[in-house]
């Protein structure tokens, strides 16, 4: 329940390519809920947690698009200082290497998507729930 | 002024001297490389078939493919205890091929050498500033080592760090070069950009060129720039290195050494040998070389013979500057690169297709090989490093396989044009 599906996009570092990436979605009714960008000279990554996973990934390969499933989680954290220490500790007291994390919010509460190494999926979220961290379902971003 | 008094042979002292020569090369590769008695074999000539030079036409040409099948010393016909010095050049795919000098063959370049360097008016009192790659190419010892012999003060600079090339250029004095016109663009372009009064600061007042095409255009540019006398040379290494022809300062075209290295022009695709003025592929058979003695070698370059007496009053033929390649071969900076090698690269590395595209093009004077390559469905990481390690990967292994320096683009799957049939791999943009 934990796990959310971010599609991993490679992209050229071309003007457009970005914008024919999104038009795809948004054509599509598929809303992007949060989104990071990671880019060398010359390719990105696109990854992204979208309302409807498995629609936007076949609409993105129909329109030429290379998308990958990514195992994420995501966890809820208060706007108060300290809150994103808390969850950095307990991944770091569990010997977890993050891969990658960005944040969104809703109203005043935010979310960071985490990606660890696949074997320490489950590891990670137990030692979040351990230090009674909420973990948000995947059923949070979908439709 | 020539070199040595075969440059100035009369017809029939040429013919004799070529004639007598081929019959011994005939006997040396018929005897002593077994590749050459089982293709003479199954061709039904033997070296006393050949009995004046228009026989040549029956003996079987020699390739590049055939140097790699014998791979590495296969095809010379000595001990390697006569051997004192070996190059190489990279393959069309993977090995490369090895070529390999006897103390006699060393002789032999320093000879046709001197010849190139004595149509520049070189004497020991010059200093050479070498800025040709030195190496396994044939370029920088090629002219390094036969310099030497003339007594030439030579500064073994190679390519690359220009700035430091500028500096040494002025501050010992140097009044010859040698390097691909390019690289002589490049020298020229960097010297305004630092500051320098190209024909005040320095001293030179010849330059060797070659290595890769240039027109008569180009080449009265970089006369003009440097304010020096331009001479090309030809030579490749299958059959010495540099100095198998080369021009002298009335015409841009090319004394060809034919005293050494005697050449046909034939029709590519038939074989057919082709007449005074014709354009086709160079052939050329060594008439002199112990190491490595080739028969018929298929240059890949284009070019014509002609007869007409040049004013220096040499008598060997010339030939044009290459005018283009029978193959796909492409010149990046001065060296030769197949597409079947960037393939046979690429074929050994995961996760990319081998659908790819090669784009030849200029930055600034210089050439620039690029190579987009996609990226195969079930690679698709979503690790920017990793990716980032695949992209340097097939670039390191280009530099070794090329001995070139590539940029290496990634592309999504799927997302290079497909073609029917023969795909266009390669878009030379400098044409």
């Amino acid at each position: 329940m934990h796990t959310i599906k971010q599609l991993s996009v490679f992209i050229e570092n071309k003007t457009g390519e970005l914008s024919d990436f999104t038009h795809v979605l948004s054509t599509n009714d598929i809303s992007i809920k949060s989104i990071l960008l990671a880019d060398s000279t010359d390719f990105g990554l696109v990854r992204t947690i979208v309302d409807n996973p498995e629609k936007a990934k076949a609409i993105l390969e129909d329109n030429g698009f290379s998308v990958r499933f990514t195992d994420v989680f995501g966890v809820k954290i208060d706007d108060v200082v300290g809150s994103f220490d808390k969850v950095i500790t307990a991944l770091s007291k569990s010997n977890i290497n993050i891969q990658y994390t960005y944040s969104f919010y809703e109203f005043d509460i935010g979310i960071f998507i985490f990606s660890v190494e696949k074997d320490k999926f489950n590891e990670a979220v137990k030692s979040l729930l351990d230090a009674k961290l909420e973990v948000v379902s995947a059923s949070h971003f979908y439709k | 002024m020539t070199f040595s008094k075969n440059e100035s042979f009369s017809k029939d002292e040429l013919e004799a001297w070529q004639l007598s020569h081929l019959k011994e090369t005939l006997i040396r590769v018929f005897h002593l490389v077994p590749f050459y008695k089982k293709r003479f074999e199954e061709m039904g000539v033997r070296p006393e078939d050949i009995k004046t030079l228009a026989d040549i036409s029956k003996l079987p040409f020699t390739t590049k493919k055939n140097l790699r099948d014998n791979y590495p010393f296969g095809m010379f016909s000595v001990e390697m205890d006569q051997i004192v010095r070996v190059h190489s050049s990279s393959g069309t795919t993977g090995k490369p091929t090895v070529v390999g000098y006897t103390e006699h063959d060393m002789d032999i370049w320093a000879e046709v050498m001197g010849r190139v360097f004595t149509m520049g008016g070189l004497t020991c009192k010059d200093i050479l500033h070498n800025a040709t790659g030195y190496g396994l190419f044939t370029g920088g010892l090629g002219f390094h080592s036969a310099a030497e012999r003339m007594k030439i003060a030579v500064i073994p600079s190679s390519t690359g760090f220009t700035s430091r090339q500028l500096l040494l250029l002025k501050d010992f004095g140097a009044t010859a070069i040698t390097g691909t016109p390019s690289f002589a663009l490049h020298l020229a372009e960097k010297a305004k950009a630092e500051g320098y009064d190209i024909k005040k600061d320095f001293s030179l007042r010849v330059g060797f060129f070659g290595a890769e095409p240039a027109s008569d255009g180009l080449k009265d540019e970089i006369a003009n720039i440097w304010g020096i006398d331009y001479h090309e040379v030809y030579g490749l290494s299958e059959i010495i290195g540099p100095g198998v022809a080369s021009s002298c300062k009335h015409s841009h075209l090319l004394h060809f050494n034919e005293d050494h290295f005697y050449p046909e022009i034939i029709d590519p695709k038939t074989g057919e040998v082709l007449a005074e003025g014709e354009r086709g592929e160079l052939v050329v058979t060594t008439l002199t070389k112990q190491g490595l003695p080739i028969i018929r070698y298929k240059t890949g370059d284009i070019t014509s013979i002609t007869r007409v007496p040049c004013r220096c009053g040499r008598t060997l033929c010339r030939i044009e500057s290459i005018v283009g390649r029978s193959d796909d071969m492409l010149v990046i900076n001065g060296v030769n690169v197949f597409p079947s090698q960037i393939e046979h690269v690429l074929a050994k590395v995961d996760d990319i297709t081998l659908n790819y595209q090669i784009i030849a093009n200029k930055k600034g004077h210089l050439d620039k090989l690029d190579i987009d390559v996609e990226l195969s469905e079930n690679c698709m990481s979503d690790d920017i490093g990793e990716l980032t390690n695949l992209q340097k990967h097939i670039q390191h292994e280009l530099l070794n396989a090329l001995y070139i320096n590539v940029t290496v683009h990634l592309v999504a799957p799927k997302s290079l044009k497909r073609s029917e049939g023969k795909a266009v791999r390669v878009i030379d943009k400098r044409k």
